[in-house]
């Protein structure tokens, strides 16, 4: 078939069966933003599980009389404990700057902060304790041994914040996967639907284009070409659409619920989105292809 | 042009055809003639090789065609303008499109297609209808457009299974003018029908009329008619098998892939 032909058809086919091209076009788009929205989504878990993940259970502020070798000695002291996983010192400067941080993800007009110095911060230990189901009564209970200990001002068991947050984690996780699982669903259904529809309406001009003497390649190829440019259409509309609204939305959702994760946000790499866009355009190709049935000719007993 | 050499068909246990010989030469306008169901339907089929046979072989400018492997056959198809009993068009697309189509097939430049088709459809008196949609037409109108798409360009091969069946007395004589101009204009022509009116004015206009009965060629036992492979044609059932040369017109045919030469 030659390229003009080739092109002719494809125009004429696409525009023949518009409402099939324009359903292709948002199953594909649904496609893409389902499958990124899962990756995306699965990285965001990861990023609110690192802030979670954290494992800060205790934090005992020291006076300002004990020194880095005695934190150093303190620390030590807390190791030995059983139920205590891992001991960090927190330096005044450190905190300031996760104040800073956690104020500007947040918000918080900077200058709030400006009158603020490091000087103002105790240094601190942080606590985190083995995995447990009693968790934050464990470290309720470790709090309240340390309170009375010299040099330390004050105690802060943080367990019963850091599992409800857990839990609702957890909660937004399952409730993630089923959405996706629903849109899952349907994008496979309009597929499903769009590559039937298709079927119905390539069978008759299959049937003539045989008897005119197309070859199988000339009478699938028009078909394979308009339903893969509607689906790199549709997955590049729906990964942009994704990408543009994914980190507002996941922005808003932090700063609503308090989150002040410190890994990057999440995104989809170049190799993610050509592998993902090769993918598309290669089942367009197979959908189309297979959407055109070719008559049978008899060929003798 | 196309030389049906002892054609043998089955339908669900049914002879349909028995050792079938015929063969059409270039220029040539034979008419089939039979009743429902003797066959000839099925003989225009394998003549536009649109269905290959259970016995004999099908020679189609020299190749035989019942050889060929399956991929091969739509270039023997593209030269082949066959208009069946029950015409087979696009009926979401207009009635110049689905002219066109044939000759884009064919290899033709869009406007060198547009030009044949036209000329087509104004051979069958249908050149109003060229943008109307199909499936606005009637049933005798779809019949006028598949024989101008069947006779565009013109192809080597003419095939017309009941190119008038349900038209009336006007639409027979363009059916007539349009196989007839075909044949003038180079074609071999094969069609096939129930109505004695529009053979009769076939055979008027010069062409051969043979009858078929129960599958096979009536008054020929085996032998069909084969008038243009000699010089000078034989009467029917005179005609004795010998080493023959079917005459090739490579440059007609266009773009058929190599393949085994008829007989020699």
């Amino acid at each position: 078939m030659k390229i003009v032909w080739l092109a002719r058809h494809v125009r004429g086919q696409a525009h023949a069966h518009r409402w099939l091209v324009l359903a292709a076009f948002a199953a594909f788009a649904l496609v893409a933003m389902v499958v990124g929205g899962a990756r995306l989504g699965a990285r965001t878990m990861a990023r609110w599980g690192a802030f979670v993940g954290q494992n800060v259970h205790v934090i005992v502020y020291l006076d300002d009389g004990v020194d880095q070798a005695r934190a150093r000695d303190f620390a030590e002291l807390l190791r030995r404990v059983p139920t205590v996983a891992q001991v960090s010192i927190v330096e005044p400067d450190a905190a300031l700057a996760r104040l800073s941080t956690s104020a500007a993800a947040l918000g918080v007009d900077g200058k709030t902060l400006d009158g603020l110095e490091s000087a103002y911060f105790p240094r601190s230990l942080e606590l985190s304790l083995t995995p447990a189901a009693d968790l934050s009564e464990r470290a309720s209970d470790l709090a309240k041994r340390l309170r009375p200990v010299p040099g330390v001002v004050q105690v802060d068991a943080m367990g019963s914040g850091l599992a409800r947050l857990a839990v609702w984690v957890k909660l937004g996780r399952r409730l993630g996967v089923g959405v996706l699982a629903a849109l899952a669903l349907v994008t496979v259904g309009l597929l499903i639907a769009v590559f039937l529809r298709s079927r119905g309406a390539g069978a008759r001009r299959a049937a003539v284009l045989v008897q005119l003497g197309e070859t199988d390649a000339g009478i699938r190829l028009p078909a394979s070409l308009w339903m893969a440019t509607a689906a790199a259409a549709g997955a590049a509309v729906g990964g942009l659409t994704l990408a543009l609204s994914w980190q507002p939305l996941i922005g808003r959702l932090e700063r609503t619920l308090g989150i002040t994760a410190n890994a990057p946000f999440p995104s989809l790499d170049r190799a993610e989105v050509s592998a993902g866009m090769a993918m598309v355009l290669l089942v367009g190709l197979a959908m189309g292809y297979f959407a055109t049935p070719l008559p049978r000719i008899h060929d003798g007993a | 042009m196309i030389w049906l050499e002892g054609v043998s068909c089955q339908r669900n246990g049914a002879l349909v055809l028995d050792m079938v010989t015929l063969g059409v030469a270039r220029s040539e306008l034979i008419v089939v003639e039979g009743t429902a169901g003797s066959g000839k339907s099925t003989l225009l089929a394998l003549a536009a090789a649109a269905r290959m046979p259970d016995r004999g072989a099908v020679w189609f400018a020299g190749r035989n065609t019942t050889t060929l492997q399956r991929a091969s056959l739509p270039f023997v198809r593209r030269n082949i303008g066959f208009c069946t009993a029950d015409p087979l068009l696009l009926p979401d697309d207009t009635v110049l499109a689905n002219v066109i189509l044939a000759l884009a097939v064919r290899g033709e430049s869009p406007a060198r297609a547009e030009q044949l088709a036209r000329e087509a459809l104004d051979l069958v008196r249908a050149s109003e209808l060229e943008n109307r949609v199909v499936s606005s037409l009637s049933v005798g109108q779809r019949r006028l457009v598949a024989l101008a798409r069947a006779v565009a360009g013109p192809p080597p091969l003419v095939v017309a299974d009941e190119p008038a069946a349900g038209v009336g007395d006007e639409a027979r004589a363009i059916v007539t003018y349009a196989l007839t101009a075909a044949r003038d204009a180079g074609s071999a022509v094969l069609a096939a029908t129930a109505d004695s009116a529009l053979a009769d004015q076939l055979v008027s206009h010069g062409g051969r009329r043979i009858h078929l009965d129960q599958g096979r060629i009536a008054g020929a036992p085996a032998i069909g008619l084969v008038p243009a492979l000699t010089p000078d044609p034989l009467p029917l059932g005179t005609f004795q098998p010998r080493v023959i040369t079917l005459e090739v017109d490579d440059a007609a045919v266009g773009d058929l892939p190599p393949a085994t030469r008829g007989p020699s």
